[in-house]
């Protein structure tokens, strides 16, 4: 009977080619795009750098050397000028990303402690933190410069290369940043394990429609293979899901210009993690189908539901971008835990122990959705 | 008897469903329940059916306990529903092999009651094509077609032509009156269509707002309904129901010495069923 009832739910759902879309083109899409989208903003560097114009009275020395510094850097190509140019003109003519007035003989200034002012322009639409940067950047070399006025050369210390930075975060004692496919892989693939719930609830709910849940409760059964049979089959489906992903994230996004996927961790724990995630992602959706009305119902509840745990979740928006406020957050969401424990083990390559927590949420929260489902098929008067 | 059934009710909430149900249906016996919409027959059905549960009243199934045997009760009954209860994106075979495991057939005894379940609904040429593209006579088929994979004692049909084309209705009346008579089946049938009530069923009841209204032999409820038409010399009609005021015909007779003919006609099922429901609207 096992074998006939998972027949029937792989048929059904091999041949509903919309769920198939949604179980694998939607993340392969989203682990191309967003892999390539947030490349630069993990690689802290720009793909082209951003033209920067400083405009001034006369070059001298001092100029060409504040060039220099101010060029030792992945974010800015900067070139001196003494034309005057309208700085509107200059920078909507789409040649410098940012024009800057520097004032007459600014070195003296500085050193005499006269006040002076550099005007920055640029346009609106420019990312605030490139704007912080270049603000910083300009500050630093000036000082630089003005240091080694002041001081013999030989006595400099540069202390750039003595800094060393590490992520450092709330629970964690040491974390390396993942590359843009480290966290596209998992996020995306958690999300797209949770939208499971579009050919659960297809089938499940054309058989309360149809009266085919009734005919079934008609036959002397129990409803445990019913739902086992809805388990196993899209159990494995997620599983493929896990291994195309991976595949996509270590052969295809590299091809398009992206990182390749590197896991740092033990292969069989992606295994381990991926099946729990699948049991409180398929516990999820056959709640959900159970009490929805319609497939629109239960698209729209569960779709809505998997945007609002992936938004909280880490998913949309990487958890390392978020302030402690919104880290806190994500740990009430199941696809944080599912993408905490990916994290862990494709960047920092944790072992079981580090996961077990997040793991034991999943599972517990599966067999209690479960649960629920089962009374609620089992119940008769329904 | 197949099933007999003794003061039972059944109540959404405050509302009251099914008051007092006694019914009693025979093996062999084709049974009609007729009733409006809402009048309860689904909920009578789906009781009868372990979908839900009775509030009180007994229930006998082939002199068995209902609640008591649940088992014995599933294993031999097979219920039909008005919707197509089946898989569109399987094809014929792959719904009967899933229903089929369901009650337990395996192997052999799989493929053997898929063969005759295939024949007797005459989907030979559609076993391997998916349900979805059917005309609605062959998804009727196909459901009734499962309903008889567990070769069961009572099968009930509900409403088992409905949308189908004449053809389609008129082959699927003649294959319920056959595995009736070859099978000894017992049937219980729900529909809204009189005539196919009036053709098939044996023994009928009429239900409703929570209560059995009639229920009888078929022939004993067409004889209420006949009634003399009286033909006078001058070419004039009169209808004398014949059941209700046999006085009335009596006077008539004697107080008309220019009858020219006298005839015993019957109306159908339908002017019973509106006559005993009432004209109105139903929801």
């Amino acid at each position: 009977m096992f074998v006939y009832i998972l027949k029937k739910e792989f048929l059904l759902v091999f041949r509903n080619l919309h769920a198939m879309g949604v179980l694998f083109i939607m993340p392969m899409a989203f682990i191309l795009i967003m892999s390539l989208a947030l490349k630069d903003t993990y690689a802290n560097k720009l793909d082209k750098k951003l033209e920067v114009l400083l405009q001034l009275e006369v070059k001298n020395d001092q100029m060409t050397a504040l060039q220099e510094i101010l060029n030792d850097n992945d974010f800015f190509t900067v070139t001196l000028s003494e034309d005057k140019k309208e700085q509107k003109t200059l920078l909507y003519e789409k040649k410098y990303d940012f024009v800057i007035n520097m004032p007459n003989s600014i070195f003296e200034k500085i050193i005499h402690k006269n006040e002076f002012k550099i005007e920055m322009f640029t346009k609106p639409d420019v990312d605030q933190q490139r704007l912080t940067l270049m603000k910083n950047l300009l500050q630093q070399s000036l000082t630089s410069i003005y240091m080694k006025s002041i001081l013999e050369e030989k006595k400099m210390i540069d202390l750039q290369d003595s800094i060393d930075s590490h992520y450092v975060y709330k629970n964690k004692d040491f974390h390396i940043q993942p590359t843009s496919v480290q966290q596209s892989v998992p996020a995306w693939l958690v999300f797209s394990m949770f939208f499971i719930l579009i050919p659960i609830s297809n089938t499940f709910i054309e058989e309360k429609n149809l009266g085919t849940i009734n005919r079934i409760k008609s036959i002397n059964i129990s409803f445990l293979p019913i739902i086992l049979g809805k388990i196993v089959p899209y159990y494995l489906i997620n599983q493929i899901q896990v291994v195309l992903m991976i595949l996509v994230g270590m052969y295809i996004v590299p091809l398009l210009g992206g990182d390749s996927l590197v896991i740092e961790g033990n292969i069989p724990l992606i295994f381990i993690i991926s099946s729990a995630i699948s049991f409180a992602a398929i516990s999820f959706a056959i709640l959900i189908s159970n009490i929805s009305k319609s497939t629109e119902e239960a698209t729209s509840i569960g779709g809505l539901s998997n945007i609002i745990l992936a938004a909280l979740g880490g998913v949309m928006v990487p958890k390392v971008v978020m302030p402690l406020f919104m880290q806190d957050v994500t740990s009430y969401s199941p696809m944080a835990w599912g993408l905490e424990s990916f994290l862990e083990v494709f960047v920092l390559g944790g072992s079981l122990n580090d996961i077990l927590p997040d793991l034991i949420k999943l599972i517990v929260l599966g067999i209690v959705l479960l649960f629920i489902s089962y009374m609620l098929l089992k119940r008769k008067n329904s | 008897m197949s099933i007999k059934i003794k003061d039972l009710c059944k109540s959404y909430g405050e509302k009251k469903v099914l008051d007092q149900i006694s019914l009693t249906i025979e093996e062999g016996s084709i049974f009609g329940l007729l009733g409006p919409n809402g009048a309860g027959k689904s909920t009578l059905v789906s009781i009868l059916n372990n979908i839900l549960d009775k509030d009180s009243g007994t229930i006998e199934f082939f002199g068995k306990d209902f609640e008591n045997n649940a088992a014995y009760v599933k294993k031999n009954s097979s219920f039909v529903p008005q919707t197509y209860a089946f898989y569109p994106d399987l094809t014929t075979v792959e719904n009967l092999e899933f229903f089929g495991s369901l009650y337990g057939l395996k192997g052999k005894g799989l493929r053997d009651r898929i063969k005759f379940c295939i024949e007797i609904t005459s989907l030979e040429k559609y076993s391997n094509i998916r349900a979805y593209s059917f005309s609605g006579g062959m998804k009727r088929r196909l459901n009734i077609a499962i309903g008889l994979l567990n070769d069961p004692k009572v099968l009930y049909l509900d409403e088992p032509t409905v949308g189908i084309d004449p053809q389609s209705r008129n082959y699927i009346l003649k294959m319920i009156k056959e595995m009736n008579t070859q099978n000894n089946l017992t049937i219980i049938y729900t529909s809204h269509y009189m005539e196919e009530i009036e053709y098939l069923c044996d023994d009928i009841a009429i239900l409703d707002n929570t209560k059995i209204l009639l229920n009888n032999k078929k022939e004993i409820l067409l004889d209420q309904t006949k009634y003399v038409e009286v033909v006078l010399g001058n070419g004039k009609k009169t209808r004398i129901n014949t059941k209700e005021s046999y006085d009335e015909f009596i006077t008539f007779i004697n107080t008309h010495p220019n009858i020219s003919e006298i005839n015993v006609e019957h109306k159908n099922l339908e002017d019973l069923f509106l006559k005993l429901t009432k004209q109105d609207l139903r929801d």
